[in-house]
């Protein structure tokens, strides 16, 4: 974790400046950390909810976190890949996010289980791939 | 602030209206409920109409039918809480001498979607990532689940209580018995939810008529007094939250029983927002009809079915009755004032003194509910 780095290479991933993909292809979930109060927000956000300083920081946030609770999405809007598991993954930064869990089984999760962060194609728009980050569970 | 009273009350039965606009299922909610008031519409000083997807002047849109116009019209937002804000509103007016009469309408078409889940807001982030408004209370059930020792068969249960209260209200969208087995063996929508665990899409309207209580004396020996009006919105989190307490119904009920000087245990009736099977539980807890994790004996011993101690959602609730999003508020305070009254046929909670409504609206990002509103009832 730290500072973002300069040299990164832009992916088109669906989250936008939310996800960081450095120069050796390690995907990042870049959030926010406040220079006054230290609160880290994800995804980015140009002014901090606990002072409203705009003197925030990019920053790289922890890939690895812990799977609070999901539930199997049989029916959603067109476009996604239809069931997919949705999740909230608590990271140790005091960041909650919302993500798709890929890689697993429904039946193989558990709470509290340890995540880890990843990219997958969740669907598709207009013929074209939709992808972003992910989290699946951390190999032993 | 004055006492505020309720003097009528109006709503069309909750339903696919594909071939009415807006305007055509709104209008006869309202005059229902100037009929049931007997007031006369040029005595209605002030509208607040709540909508969630109306669209642009809703209230404008379903009062010139009925040619309700060239007063304060007001149309509030706060999604599914729209209609319940819109009364606070009204109260909030009332109460502090500004109007004397004032109208409520809570409208929605959501037939015009199509189907399907919730549309929900484009712009925020976790939507635009594939959260779903089943999905998002799954997350909840199955944390609950986990925690609480919950099982499906007695999520279902909820169900079968609402749909079974339901079949004995003609307003319900839903009039149909249903069991543990056919709710868990119904399509899958979101684990743990199948399709009965989760409200209809529907359309619908409901209208209610507010006074000042020296006004409403002027109409009728037995107003129904508000005891309380709350409406709040979410606290903002980025971090973990515990998604088995609802801490927007928490802390609203704490307000709402504080303001009202009453107590949990003297509601006789309550009307709460049981968008997916999951909630209900929550909120008998949030509302303290139990102790935490207590929801499921609390259901499961017959307590919050019609004949129990606090008989919750004998309208069917929005599983059953239906949740036509903006209209929900209004269509709750609707069935708490004719429990009150005594005018609630087949499903009447006997000898109901107090009733209260519970209205929660979300669907973005860092928040439990965006919005919640709760409010109470007596004669």
């Amino acid at each position: 974790m730290g500072q973002a780095a300069e040299d990164t290479i832009e992916q088109p991933l669906l989250a936008g400046n939310a996800v960081r993909v450095g120069a050796d292809g390690t995907v990042y979930l870049v959030g926010v950390q406040c220079a006054g109060c230290q609160t880290k927000v994800f995804p980015p956000v140009p002014v901090c909810p606990e002072c409203m300083s705009e003197d925030i920081d990019k920053i790289d946030l922890s890939s690895d976190g812990s799977l609070y609770s999901w539930s199997v999405v049989h029916v959603a809007p067109k476009g996604w890949n239809v069931p997919y598991i949705a999740g909230y993954v608590d990271l140790p930064d005091d960041v909650r996010v919302f993500a798709h869990i890929t890689g697993a089984d429904p039946g193989s999760l558990e709470m509290d289980m340890a995540v880890t962060l990843t990219t997958a194609v969740l669907g598709d728009k207009d013929g074209a791939a939709v992808e972003s980050y992910a989290f699946t569970p951390k190999q032993a | 602030m004055r006492e505020v009273s309720v003097v009528g009350v109006g709503m069309v039965p909750f339903a696919k209206y594909r071939d009415k606009t807006l305007a055509e299922i709104g209008w006869p909610a309202v005059k229902a409920a100037i009929e049931d008031a007997g007031v006369d519409k040029r005595d209605i000083e002030a509208a607040y109409c709540g909508s969630a997807l109306g669209g642009m002047m809703s209230g404008q849109r379903v009062l010139k039918q009925l040619g309700i116009t060239g007063l304060p019209i007001i149309n509030v937002e706060n999604a599914c809480s729209s209609s319940s804000s819109a009364f606070r509103q009204a109260y909030i007016s009332v109460a502090a001498g500004v109007y004397d009469v004032a109208l409520v309408l809570g409208v929605e078409k959501l037939t015009k979607f199509g189907g399907g889940t919730l549309p929900l807001e484009e712009e925020d982030f976790e939507v635009t990532h594939g959260l779903v408004m089943p999905a998002l209370y799954g997350m909840r059930a199955r944390r609950y689940m986990h925690d609480y020792g919950l099982t499906d068969k007695q999520l279902a249960g909820v169900a079968v209580k609402a749909h079974k209260h339901g079949s004995l209200n003609p307003e319900a969208q839903f009039r149909n018995e249903v069991t543990v087995e056919e709710v868990m063996a119904a399509r899958e929508i979101a684990q743990p939810f199948t399709l009965l665990h989760c409200c209809p899409s529907g359309d619908g309207a409901a209208a209610v008529i507010i006074m000042s209580v020296e006004k409403a004396r002027q109409y009728t020996t037995k107003p129904v007094r508000v005891a309380c009006s709350e409406v709040n919105s979410g606290k903002y989190m980025t971090g973990f939250r515990d998604m088995t307490t609802p801490e927007i119904t928490v802390r609203g009920a704490k307000q709402a029983y504080e303001e009202a000087g009453i107590g949990p245990d003297d509601v006789d009736v309550a009307e709460v927002h049981d968008a997916f099977t999951i909630a209900e539980l929550l909120y008998y807890e949030a509302l303290g009809f139990c102790a935490k994790g207590d929801a499921a004996k609390l259901l499961e011993d017959g307590e919050t079915s019609l004949g129990g101690r606090i008989p919750v959602n004998p309208s069917g609730g929005l599983l059953s009755r239906g949740h036509p999003i903006g209209a929900t508020g209004a269509a709750q305070i609707v069935e708490v004032v004719r429990h009150l009254r005594g005018q609630a046929g087949d499903r009447q909670v006997e000898g109901a003194k107090v009733g209260l409504t519970h209205c929660t609206g979300g669907g973005i990002s860092g928040f439990d509910h965006g919005a919640c509103s709760i409010h109470m009832f007596s004669v």
